[in-house]
């Protein structure tokens, strides 16, 4: 509904609108489903670490709930702007003051990935703005780590949400996944870090490729390249400019190439169709004559991979403790829920469209109203369907419950097979 | 698995007293059970400083020769063990054995790693220092064994991985070729779950499919180097537990507490001796920073931001070089505000800073990044921290250099050692080139290189280290190094006596201005009471006088 995105989103009014938002649609009931699996292990709802920020950045930390509905009338009452989910610890976060030992027994896999992260690589937009071009980016970085998580790893349990502003978070919630310690999680972090930055902030991002490739680097390329023109020539047109030709230069590390490939693209036409031909075309005719540097074999392939590899902020995954805004949560500046979307349909989200808190509020009403005028019966009929059927959040609560679906017939098999066990004895 | 479970059991107290089958059964060995039995005080000392020095020649090693396990590597420390007379080592790093010599190299083995593990669990960074070197140890000696040796120690210690079968490596053969080198039909390959080789998979050496990890025999001492570790790492971290009981005993406390103080170089945690001004830093960051350090500083000046990791590498180095956290608070404040409200600074950074220096979440004092770590690190995009001389290319580096003003020789040195990857060798390389001398030590520190730098430009006194010499075999030079080490202790215990007195001081002095404020306010108020009451009086006093006149009109 294009015309109703018009509707401007006032963050000066979203205290009001979060109020309704909450009471009315924010799944209360999914949520705690998910983040109590089940209950199936000790204290696993109970010591989990809420935050909550409020109106004018006041931080909550160390919240805990004994149970649904004390979460549910919590976030009610204090209307948070802005809610974070950390660890489950060994003890009951709210009382963290008078136990000194208190640490992080369980913690979701996260990983983060940001649409800043890309600025040396898009055109289109720059720092917290973002557009279906540059959406791009973060379908090919779900894509490429969601099979990654799937297939070497073996994690089913995946539940990606668009941030809310220009990221998206995965929350990997099988028990092994959750249970990793820092070690582990950095491990698998650094598994899925292909792509180095230099360091500094002239620097390019990197990647190295040598004869043998890991088999998730082979995949990765599969998913990369044949999106590559499509992205980097065409939509961002990354090689239009003096200084994107400079930072192309930048990844070829050999000064005699460096030189040749300047005089070639001095020639060339200025656009990044032309660049791009140029430049495999020069690294192809070299390789023909076999005087291509064995450093400079994979070039072609270390390009793409440094412009669309994934781009992780693996602090965030590596801490067993780090807090991340919880899925549903409206992000404050633009007003946008963060929704669930389905990893397989990445290329067809819209974070465009993803709808803000007013237009919700503005849907729920238009749908009463509707029902309400057919019926005549104003009170029953209207107050059956549940809210969120109303408003275009649908989808993404669908999305939402098909995840719980999943996980909840894992937890349960889990618990019927310990108990199948315990029976033994 | 039955072995994790054996980890577990805590000893019953053997009545045999040397059954060393039973805790050291093989010449590479776990060191699971601690010992139970008794160690005189001398045997005590001579285990401890056998085994440090035998760390310190694989830190040489490794240093010298940073691909481990490369023959380089091998030579130089089985040389070095020869030369300082610890045979016995030697004997246990060339595989298995079962002879009366053997047993005994394996005793003062275990002894000497459960002893050292005292004075090493003390400090994130000591313990650092002492897995790493373990670790090193352990794989000298599991790469050494043969195949059925191998085989003895999965049976011994009962880890029970079996090879997967010709048609299971069929399966998914293009994926084994592309992740393991040689060719892969002459190969074992083992079927295990990932947790257990999280450093093959954090490089990417082994096939992945469904949580399990694909290895090959030659990767698998990293199966069983990650239990090792584990071993030594919970060890540890028990160890430290009982040291509060342990220290009790001074006789050992002087032992433990000086070995690493007089081994490993100092943690630069707080810089006492000396106070940087902050307008100093350009000035200093020319030549007395390492290039991390410089980098840092001039992006700092250049963006008026740091992102989180510069941040943390630079501000902990600022705070080990000796700026006050005062001072440090208004060097990142004018710079980052420059860029931002001050209010949004005071919001999201200051605290940062503070934490820094152990003001605030767990108040740890923390230490300024080693360059260990500072290598390890990996800088997201547009991050500027880690080692230049890793995260640069070439070209780059080159560049950089030659506008610092370096000569053309010795940035070609640089640039090789980089490109091979002697990052610590080429920050060394660095720094002979800016200050024109010979660094012998090496660089491992960037708070080190700091205060070589400024010893060079004559701008610290060198400090008194005592090193013991590493031929210290005669039973005197030995009571000497009791010696000193003992007047070490005392020496870090006047220290820390002082530095409480400072505290005390402070407070003293913070308490003692409260009260001259209180006083001068007090006096103050009585004033202004005195004021107002005369004022009053005054007041009173017109008015009775007018009325006295009025009364007299009247």
């Amino acid at each position: 509904m294009p015309e109703a995105q018009k509707e401007q989103f006032n963050a000066n009014q979203l205290s009001d609108y979060l109020k309704l938002y909450y009471k009315r649609l924010f799944p209360h009931k999914q949520f705690y489903r998910w983040i109590s699996y089940n209950l199936s292990e000790d204290g696993i709802f109970t010591n989990r670490e809420f935050s909550f920020t409020m109106e004018d950045d006041i931080y909550i930390r160390y919240l805990s709930f004994e149970n649904q509905s004390e979460l549910e009338n919590d976030i009610c009452t204090k209307i948070p702007h802005k809610i974070d989910i950390g660890a489950v610890f060994n003890t009951r976060p709210k009382n963290h003051r008078s136990n000194a030992n208190m640490k992080p027994i369980q913690r979701e896999l996260v990983f983060d990935i940001d649409m800043t992260d890309y600025d040396d690589v898009r055109t289109c937009c720059n720092e917290a703005n973002i557009c279906n071009k540059c959406w791009k980016f973060m379908s090919i970085a779900c894509k490429v780590i969601d099979t990654a998580l799937r297939e070497d790893f073996g994690f089913e349990h995946l539940l990606w949400v668009f941030s809310g502003r220009r990221g998206i978070h995965c929350w990997v919630c099988d028990k092994t996944a959750r249970h990793l310690d820092s070690k582990g999680r950095g491990a698998i972090a650094d598994y899925l870090q292909v792509s180095m930055s230099g360091g500094g902030e002239n620097t390019v991002t990197k990647v190295t490729l040598y004869d043998k490739q890991h088999h998730s680097i082979r995949r990765a390329r599969t998913i990369i390249e044949p999106c590559f023109n499509e992205i980097i020539i065409e939509d961002q047109d990354a090689f239009g400019s003096p200084s994107g030709i400079d930072k192309l230069l930048k990844m070829v590390n050999d000064e005699t190439c460096r030189k040749e490939l300047q005089n070639l693209f001095a020639s060339t036409a200025s656009d990044s169709k032309s660049i791009w031909s140029t430049f495999v075309g020069y690294f192809e005719s070299m390789r023909v004559k076999s005087q291509l540097k064995s450093k400079l074999k994979y070039i072609v392939e270390e390009v793409q991979l440094a412009m669309l590899y994934p781009r992780l902020d693996i602090n965030v995954s590596r801490g067993t403790n780090h807090l991340l805004k919880a899925p549903f949560c409206v992000h404050p500046k633009t007003g946008k829920v963060c929704v669930p979307f389905n990893p397989n349909l990445a290329h067809k989200f819209d974070p465009m469209t993803v709808p803000t808190v007013n237009l919700l509020m503005k849907e729920i009403d238009e749908f009463d109203q509707k029902t309400n005028e057919a019926l005549e019966t104003p009170d029953d009929k209207a107050a059956k369907v549940k809210d969120f059927k109303k408003t275009s959040m649908f989808k993404s609560t669908v999305i939402f419950e098909e995840f719980l679906r999943k996980i909840e017939q894992s937890t349960k098999s889990k618990a019927i097979t310990v108990s199948d066990k315990r029976m033994e004895f | 698995m039955d072995f994790t479970k054996r980890s577990r059991i805590k000893l019953l107290k053997s009545p045999d007293e040397d059954s060393i089958d039973r805790f050291a059964p093989h010449n590479c060995m776990f060191y699971i059970l601690p010992p139970q039995n008794d160690v005189s005080l001398k045997d005590f000392e001579d285990l401890a400083i056998e085994r440090l020095k035998l760390l310190r020649i694989l830190e040489q090693a490794s240093l010298k020769y940073p691909k481990i396990l490369s023959d380089e590597w091998k030579e130089f420390i089985i040389n070095e063990l020869n030369a300082e007379g610890l045979k016995y080592f030697v004997r246990l790093i060339k595989g298995n054995g079962n002879s009366e010599q053997d047993k005994h190299a394996r005793r003062r083995d275990y002894l000497s790693h459960f002893i050292l593990r005292f004075a090493y669990c003390r400090s994130e960074e000591l313990r650092r220092w002492f897995i790493t070197r373990e670790m090193e140890l352990f794989k000298f000696k599991f790469s050494s064994l043969s195949s059925n040796e191998i085989k003895d120690f999965i049976e011994l210690y009962e880890m029970g991985y079996r090879p997967i079968t010709d048609e299971q490596k069929n399966e998914v053969r293009q994926e084994l070729q592309c992740s393991s080198t040689g060719n892969i039909d002459t190969i074992d390959f083992y079927k295990v779950n990932f947790l257990q080789v999280l450093d093959l998979v954090r490089q990417r050496k082994c096939f992945l499919k469904g949580g399990f990890a694909y290895v090959s025999s030659n990767d698998f001492s990293s199966i069983i180097g990650g239990h090792h570790q584990q071993f030594i790492e919970k060890g540890l971290l028990s160890h430290l537990k009982l040291l509060p009981e342990f220290e009790n005993d001074e006789r050992i406390v002087g032992i433990i507490k000086g070995l690493h103080t007089s081994y490993v170089g100092k943690d630069y945690t707080v810089n006492k001796d000396a106070d940087v001004p902050i307008e100093s830093l350009d000035q200093l960051s020319l030549k007395s920073y390492p290039l991390c350090m410089r980098m840092c500083h001039e992006s700092l000046r250049k963006t008026h931001h740091l992102k989180h990791s510069g941040r943390l590498q630079y501000g902990l180095f600022l705070k080990g070089i000796g700026v006050s956290l005062e001072d440090s608070l208004r060097f990142w404040r004018e710079e980052m505000t420059k860029n931002m409200e001050v209010d949004k600074f005071d919001k999201s950074y200051a605290y940062g800073i503070r934490y820094n220096y152990g003001k605030e979440g767990s108040r740890t004092n923390w230490t300024p990044w080693s360059c260990a770590k500072i290598i390890s690190t990996a800088p997201g995009a547009q991050d500027v921290a880690g080692c230049p001389f890793k995260l640069w290319d070439s070209i780059e580096l080159k560049s950089k250099l030659t506008s610092f003003g370096l000569n053309p020789m010795a940035v070609q040195d640089v640039v090789s050692y980089a490109s091979k990857g002697h990052f610590q060798l080429a920050c060394g390389r660095y720094f002979e080139s800016v200050h024109e001398t010979r660094l012998d030590e090496g660089v491992n520190h960037p708070n080190g290189y700091f205060e070589n730098s400024q010893i060079i430009m004559g701008n610290r006194q060198t400090k008194e280290k005592n090193k013991p010499s590493s031929q210290q075999s005669n039973f005197n030079h030995r009571k000497q190094v009791q010696m000193n080490k003992q007047q070490e202790f005392k020496r870090k215990m006047d220290i820390k006596i002082k530095e409480e007195k400072d505290f005390d001081e402070e407070l003293w002095k913070l308490s003692q201005r409260e009260e001259e404020l209180l006083n001068e306010w007090n006096t103050r108020q009585e004033q202004t009471k005195k004021e107002v009451a005369e004022i009053s009086q005054m007041d009173w006093n017109d008015d009775d006088e007018d009325m006295s006149q009025i009364n007299n009109y009247l």
